[in-house]
């Protein structure tokens, strides 16, 4: 009775102290919604104003414009993986998708531009319907689906071209996907055009909703009579089709295509959608707020150049950056 | 209430109380669960809990048993004082042990191995030999049959409970609650699990049991608390209560009243079948036939783990149909998925509210919407002025509360969420509902409303189709009650106001009629 005792009051501690917790957090949980837009926003303005202030170059225009312009690549491939997010899913392939992708289209530029970025497009979609298929019929879990794919699709690009880069980019090409449109560059173009048409669908359209039910309650939307199956694949496939296009602007940017282009993308493009509102849990996710996570993520790695930061430790930062808000994504869910 | 509560107030006993709630309040979002719930607990007692769906029994005991957290009042232990139940783990190293419906074994662990579950230090190696040795004797006077050896998942429920029982008492378990223990046992395993409980109280275990069944209450109680709709009606000594006097309790008037309108044979069985199931066999039924017209209120009874859900499966869609033929308005249909079933004209209201039916952080016009896509959408778009409009009309017409239906799901009671799920589906134009337990979990008040709701389905011509373990409520809605027993129909019985739950039971239960 005794040891049960001291038992019971050792735990008591513990438990008085998880408590006040669980208190907080349910306080939090009561406005997460308006808590989630708020911090997404004030998250990236406080990012701003701090790296403003540490450095007298970050805030000028042309730098801003630099951030966007670094930023819109990761943004693309963030909104393909904020639709996945939203049902519950996750895309690790991206990465390797936008290199595949990318070989595949540098390669086919010499037949013309039209069958470059077809070729590219098609690849991307292809790497997301192969993903899509074997989670949505096979049944098989996402996480390792996608990263084996990210291994396989990797592998594929090396082998495409025998490890080799492929230099020279056409310059209509560059105009398209590099280049400037009245004054803006046109990747910030892409990438603010993508989140708006993505943010569209989940707002206004069937698909959209039905992408917000199967990750709110799978069960429910199946027996509701939704197609399942064909919403995931809908958005493995998107988010394919999306790594392919920021491949492009990857290529166009540094005027060759290398089989290891896009490595590591996967964390930036997760990251940027959990920064920006998207819950891990499903159900939960915008695509606006993707684009703000993007350059949350874009203004962090520039600010930390410019003040000297070695790269090696932007990886340290980013990555901590993410977990971060992952972390609190779990802090303000509804606990039930 | 307040008066019913001062009168019933018991001389004090002279036997300390082992466990002592007061003022206990639960609320999950705006529903109120628990209203200041007062319960003592006494050595050596066997203390009936008793309420109707909804009334917070469950709640309490997930309170006592640390998987709730109360709102506001306090728990005290005998020998602690003041204590805080935070989780499972609390719970059993206090001495307090739940045996429920959902059992918390891990089924590919053998017995031993559960008995000691969580027990285990995680940072030494785990004694097996030591753990076998004292399960075999635990078990050797609750449940010699049982091999500690054997893995949890091959044992039946009512060995499983057993197993359970024992878990609490390695752990030197003072205070055993038993939630619904015998609604899936046969008359001898209940018999048999009566006589451990028996042990138990000699043993000087608190014992709290919450059960339906009045007979089975009366046999073994020794102390009875009802509550209804969150707060304690009436609290002490059983003896002091007849069965109809405590059925009266639990139920307020509002059933009784609901009794009094029920139909007798109010349905003319004479009109076009809408539904027809011949040989209808899965891997959980077998050989189910039945006949039934539009404006029929169908009632399914049984043990739980009968079937009686699984025929609602199988006709959704839900679980494979390997033989046997459904015909709807009189052609055949195959429903091999949920989708096929929707397109036959056929709805299903789940028991599992929460995990089946509703998207909690989707707002009401949204769930409304779930399965109505081909009627609120143009090339892809969602009609929003049009779903609008439609919804807000049902939601008046169902008395859905909040009635703005921007409301998240996970904001309504349990009754309101239920209505909502019921407004899909009649927006699909189904012609066939199947509810499974359609007022688990909802307040004694809305209740009453889902029971218009579904008389109204039926007189409007639609095909009803009830599972409940709430008996009363099957006599009350229905006017034809298939009893389930392993998988099959036994009989059906026509409820002419003859039939009672004793009937029912003993169907249920395999037993002879005399």
């Amino acid at each position: 009775m005794s040891s049960a005792q001291k038992d019971s009051q050792a735990m008591e501690q513990q438990i008085t102290a998880k408590a006040g917790q669980d208190l907080a957090a349910k306080g939090l949980a009561g406005r997460g919604d308006a808590i989630r837009k708020a911090s997404v926003l004030s998250g990236c303005i406080a990012l701003f104003v701090i790296f403003s202030l540490l450095t007298s170059s970050f805030y000028q225009p042309s730098n801003l414009l630099d951030i966007m312009l670094q930023s819109s690549i990761n943004a693309v491939i963030a909104v393909g993986m904020t639709l996945v997010i939203m049902t519950r899913g996750i895309d690790l392939s991206v990465g390797s998708t936008v290199g595949l992708s990318s070989m595949v289209a540098a390669d086919m530029l010499s037949h013309g531009l039209l069958a470059g970025v077809a070729a590219g497009l098609a690849t991307g979609l292809l790497c997301g319907l192969i993903n899509g298929l074997l989670i949505a019929k096979l049944r098989l879990p996402d996480f390792i689906v996608t990263l084996g794919t990210l291994s396989v699709f990797r592998g594929a690009a090396l082998i495409y071209t025998d490890g080799q880069p492929i230099y020279g980019m056409p310059p209509a090409f560059r105009d398209i996907f590099a280049g400037h449109l009245a004054g803006i560059p046109t990747p910030v173009l892409f990438a603010l055009a993508i989140a708006g048409l993505a943010f569209v669908v989940i707002r206004f359209t069937a698909l959209g909703e039905q992408i917000i039910a199967i990750g709110g309650n799978e069960e429910a939307a199946r027996l509701s009579g939704i197609n399942i199956d064909r919403i995931k694949i809908t958005v493995y496939t998107l988010s394919g089709f999306l790594s392919s296009i920021a491949g492009f602007v990857l290529i166009a940017r540094i005027g060759a295509a290398e089989p290891i282009g896009g490595n590591g993308f996967e964390l930036q493009a997760i990251g940027s959608a959990v920064i920006g509102g998207a819950s891990l849990f499903g159900g939960i996710g915008n695509p606006l707020g993707s684009l703000v996570g993007a350059l949350t993520l874009g203004a962090l790695q520039n600010g930390l150049t410019l003040m000297n930061v070695p790269s090696f430790w932007q990886y340290v930062a980013s990555g901590m950056v993410v977990i971060l808000a992952v972390y609190a994504d779990q802090a303000t869910r509804q606990r039930r | 209430m307040d008066h019913d509560r001062a009168q019933a107030t018991d001389a004090p006993t002279q036997i300390a109380p082992v466990m002592t709630l007061t003022g206990i309040e639960k609320s999950y979002g705006p529903v109120h669960v628990l209203k200041g719930v007062d319960l003592t607990l006494r050595r050596g007692e066997v203390h009936a809990l008793l309420g109707e769906n909804g009334a917070g029994k469950s709640t309490l005991m997930k309170i006592i048993f640390g998987i709730e957290q109360p709102d506001a009042g306090a728990i005290e232990l005998d020998f602690l004082g003041r204590i805080k139940i935070d989780s499972p783990r609390a719970a059993l190293a206090l001495g307090i042990g739940l045996v429920s419906q959902e059992l918390s074994l891990v089924p590919q662990l053998d017995v031993a191995q559960n008995i000691f579950l969580g027990k285990t230090d995680a940072t030494r190696f785990v004694p097996r030999k030591h753990y076998r040795l004292e399960a075999a004797k635990i078990l050797a006077e609750l449940a010699p049959h049982i091999r500690v050896d054997s893995r949890v998942e091959a044992l039946g429920m009512a060995d499983r409970q057993l197993v359970e029982i024992s878990r609490t008492l390695a752990r030197g378990g003072r205070i055993i609650a038993f939630d619904e223990p015998t609604s899936s046992l046969t008359p001898a395993e209940r018999d048999n699990l009566f006589r451990v409980i028996a042990r138990l109280k000699e043993a000087g275990k608190v014992i709290v049991y919450i059960s339906h069944r009045m007979k089975e209450i009366r046999e073994i109680c020794d102390s009875v608390t009802v509550l209804r709709d969150g707060c304690v009606i009436v609290s002490g000594n059983i003896g002091r209560y007849s069965e109809d006097e405590l059925n009266n309790l639990i139920a307020g008037r509002q059933l009784s009243e609901e009794i009094a309108a029920r139909p007798i044979s109010a349905v003319q069985l004479d009109g076009p079948v809408s539904l027809e199931v011949k040989g209808l066999t899965s891997e959980r039924i077998r050989d189910v036939d039945f006949r039934l017209q539009q404006g029929e209120i169908f009632g399914f009874a049984g043990l739980v783990g009968s079937g009686r859900s699984a025929i609602m499966r199988a006709l959704f869609g839900m679980d494979a149909i390997t033989g046997g033929e459904i015909h709807v308005d009189g052609k055949p249909v195959a429903i091999d998925k949920p989708v096929a079933a929707i397109r036959a004209g056929i709805a299903l209201i789940p028991e599992d509210r929460r995990g089946h039916a509703i998207v909690p952080m989707m707002d009401i016009e949204q769930n409304f919407g779930l399965a109505n896509y081909h009627h609120f959408t143009r090339g892809g778009f969602i009609l929003g002025r049009k779903r609008k409009a439609e919804i807000r009309r049902m939601a008046a017409d169902m008395h859905i509360r909040p009635d703005n239906i921007a409301t998240q799901l996970r904001n309504l009671s349990g009754g309101n969420q239920q209505k909502v799920v019921i407004a899909r589906w009649l927006a699909t134009g189904a012609r066939i509902f199947l509810f499974d337990e359609p007022t688990r979990g909802i307040d004694v008040g809305a209740k009453s409303e889902i029971y218009a709701l579904l008389r109204n389905l039926a007189a409007a011509g639609a095909t009803v189709l009830v599972v409940s373990s709430e008996l009363p409520e099957l006599l009350m809605l229905c006017n034809r009650i298939g009893v389930v027993v392993a998988g099959q129909m036994v009989r059906t019985l026509s409820n002419d106001g003859r039939l009672n739950e004793e009937v029912l039971m003993k169907y249920a239960a395999l037993e002879n009629v005399s």
